[in-house]
């Protein structure tokens, strides 16, 4: 088959939906079909840029490719999906949050005037209007699905994602918590830094980049944290797949995530993951006692559940083999077979 | 956002206050709400948007309109067919120019001559048998920036009629029966048959009542339980004579009781029955009620009461077999309680999956942010894809643009 996988692109921000939609693309090849990634830029800002640029997938004609049908159109995220094709398979990964659970909030993008309200129920249409024209919906996570049922009213198949490729291994349980991912306020890795600051005798290392990354570590410099937190930056897999090797835990706690690959990554690193009871997506995955610990979104609760893994070597190391036996489960095989079916 | 909130308000003894009395409260947890009273001609604070109710009386709905001429806004339209609303804010006051001029917008010179003859009363009042075909819905609709409604029968109406701005189809809010329901004083070990409302001629009761007597002969525990007032000129009695039908034995009249003998009735009845001929295109309180408490319906096939569940009500055309379909339906029900507890509990689902007073607020907030500001975000929209089209050359009527053109309406950021 000829295979078209959607997928926005933010200039110079890498996240795990790009991570997803590139290795869809190698793991359809591998599959003896001819699959190709469709990007288009996105800006989301200033008022109605979002509808905007998401319009411009609409324009985008996929019925075929010089001269030769494309079979199938495998869109993802937001506004991918606005993209028109006779067989429009969508894997939703991410809508477009801010005109849902986080609007209102701190990380919302729409105020109180009359054009900002009627501009975020503008994208609920669009949404309800190409979503609703995908032959099959799927959606990365069970949190996904049902905010997409109750904001569209539109049901999706729970399809989840594997994690990205790496040379998983572990070497040690070490002395230091793991942070992966892109910084920015969604993700919270603040509530690991205060954590540090409530408890004196905990480390951290954040890997990944983001805008929040000045703020956090000025944060770690008020709180007096003396080099406890390192913030290592974007890292190659490799020195990705090392720090998972040797930290003791992984921390993954964004507000309310879609889905999010780290607690897979870690399992697969046979690490236990520190979540919160407000993370949304992970919550599905992470097993409280299970294959990791589930806190209060509070400094001193994750604080408390850092140092228990770490004082509880015995459940930390079967908790992480736990996970891996989890995360082995979700293979790539399966997840074509009902994206194609 | 702020909301300006025209409607009649209780006491005033109209379902259209009775709905705003139902929706208000769930509407005010969500938005910020502005309730404009009879009379006023300032609001209090600045208002984003107006939302005017508007039904066919014009008692209760005069002064909305003339609201609406002043600032155009956001229209629920109750009924579709408005003539008695017009006729009573034109002819009412002494103003036939007015009415001329609403039956020639509707009609044209053929319109016109039409409300002469009614001034001149050459003709029979127009709004008593012929409302339908001449519903002067005009108005209101030229001074809406979009309407609700209450079912696709409106809807395809309003189309009709010319209508392209926005439209919103939001169900009827459904009543949550009280807790406790006194009893209401009927016969014992009757299958009890209510028709409840303002008893009037578009409520079929000349047609009910034949059927009913039919029913009575090969179903003698029947009862008619009839519970409204009776329509000034409508006279029942030599209908009953004719039939054989004797008051208080075979039927039940009560006239006008207040909202908790209304349910009372209601629990005691075993098939709800709500006929309909011509409709104005209204919903029915009472049918909605009867839903939430669970009572099977025998409804008239037409306008909305066509869009209630199948498996809750069943349907009867407006043809030449009515009274007999009628008979039908009731003797069906009335001999089958099985099928009446089925129909009962799909009505009672149906009620809280679609009815809900929290899903129909949220509706409405989505109808209002929509109304307030879609246009501006439509012509941004426009704009920018159009300032692009200029910046590259693209003719503005030329095949490029039309194809962008099409693909904006797809998305709903069309003109």
């Amino acid at each position: 088959m000829r295979i078209a996988v959607c997928a926005p692109q933010v200039p110079f921000v890498r996240g795990g939906a790009e991570i997803v939609s590139e290795r869809l693309v190698d793991e359809l090849r591998k599959r003896d079909h001819a699959a190709e990634l469709v990007t288009v830029p996105f800006k989301w800002y200033p008022g109605e840029r979002v509808l905007t640029q998401a319009f411009l997938w609409r324009l985008v004609d996929l019925e075929e490719a010089d001269g030769a049908p494309i079979d199938l159109v495998v869109a993802t995220k937001f506004p991918s999906y606005v993209v028109r094709h006779s067989n429009k398979v969508v894997w939703l990964l991410h809508q477009f949050r801010q005109a849902y659970e986080l609007d209102r909030t701190e990380l919302g993008q729409f105020d109180e005037s009359p054009e900002d309200r009627a501009l975020r129920r503008a994208v609920h249409r669009l949404d309800k209007l190409a979503l609703g024209e995908a032959r099959k919906l799927f959606a990365t996570s069970g949190n996904v699905a049902e905010r997409l049922r109750r904001t569209t009213g539109l049901e999706a198949e729970v399809l989840a994602h594997p994690p990205q490729e790496l040379p998983y291994r572990c070497d040690e349980y070490g002395d230091f918590i793991l942070s992966v991912g892109r910084i920015d306020r969604a993700k919270r890795v603040g509530l690991l830094i205060d954590a540090l600051g409530a408890d004196t005798s905990l480390r951290c290392v954040v890997a990944g980049e983001g805008p929040e990354r000045g703020r956090l570590e000025q944060l770690a410099r008020e709180r007096g944290l003396d080099g406890r937190a390192k913030f290592a930056g974007r890292v190659s897999e490799q020195e990705l797949a090392d720090l998972y090797a040797r930290c003791l835990a992984v921390y993954y706690a964004p507000v309310d995530e879609d889905f999010g690959m780290v607690p897979y990554e870690a399992f697969l690193a046979k690490k236990p993951v520190v979540t919160t009871t407000d993370a949304g997506g992970p919550l599905e995955v992470v097993g409280d006692r299970e294959t990791g610990l589930v806190c209060e979104p509070t400094a001193t609760a994750v604080a408390e559940a850092c140092a228990w893994l770490r004082d509880h070597p015995d459940e930390t190391r079967k908790w992480g083999q736990a996970g891996q036996r989890a995360a082995e489960r979700l293979t790539w095989d399966a997840a074509i077979d009902r994206l194609l079916e | 956002m702020r909301v300006a909130y025209y409607s009649p308000q209780p006491p005033e003894r109209s379902g259209i206050a009775d709905y705003s009395a139902l929706l208000l409260p769930a509407l005010e947890e969500r938005i910020d709400v502005e309730v404009v009273r009879r009379g006023a001609r300032r609001f209090r604070r600045r208002t984003d948007i107006s939302l005017y109710h508007v039904g066919n009386d014009p008692e209760a709905h005069g002064w909305i309109v003339e609201a609406l001429r002043r600032r155009p806004g956001l229209v629920v339209l109750h009924d579709f067919v408005l003539h008695h609303l017009v006729a009573g804010m034109t002819l009412g006051r002494g103003d036939g120019g007015g009415y001329l001029d609403a039956m020639q917008r509707e009609a044209g010179p053929v319109g016109r001559m039409l409300a002469h003859g009614v001034i001149d009363e050459l003709l029979p009042p127009l709004w008593e048998d012929r409302a339908v075909d001449y519903p002067l819905t005009g108005e209101v609709l030229g001074s809406a920036t979009g309407l609700i409604v209450h079912s696709a029968y409106v809807e395809r109406l309003a189309r009709d009629a010319g209508y392209r701005r926005p439209i919103w189809r939001i169900p009827h809010p459904a009543w949550v029966p009280p807790t406790e329901i006194t009893p209401a004083e009927l016969p014992t070990g009757r299958i009890v048959i209510g028709c409840y409302g303002h008893l009037n001629p578009a409520k079929r009761l000349p047609q009910l009542l034949e059927a009913f007597a039919d029913v009575r002969r090969r179903l003698p525990e029947a009862l008619l339980l009839l519970v409204g007032s009776l329509s000034p000129g409508l006279d029942l009695d030599p209908v009953y004579d004719r039939l054989g039908l004797t008051n208080g034995e075979d039927l039940v009249h009560v006239e006008y009781v207040d909202e908790a003998r209304l349910w009372a009735f209601l629990a005691a009845c075993d098939i709800c029955i709500n006929l309909r001929h011509p409709t104005m295109g209204e919903t029915s309180g009472i049918v909605i009620r009867a839903l939430s408490l669970g009572r099977p319906l025998v409804v008239s096939d037409v306008g909305w009461f066509s869009e209630l569940p199948t498996e809750a009500a069943l349907k009867v055309p407006v043809d030449g077999q009515e009274v007999q379909t009628i008979g039908e339906a009731l003797e069906l029900l009335g001999r089958d309680p099985d099928l009446r507890a089925k129909m009962g509990e799909a009505g009672r689902t149906s009620a809280r999956r679609d009815n809900d007073v929290g899903r129909v607020a949220d509706l409405y907030v989505t109808a209002l942010e929509e109304a307030a500001g879609g246009d501006a975000v439509r012509e941004a929209v426009v704009g920018e894809v159009a300032r692009a089209a200029e910046e590259v050359g693209l003719q503005a009527n030329g095949p490029a643009l039309a194809e962008v053109a099409e693909r904006l309406r797809e998305v709903g950021s069309g003109r």
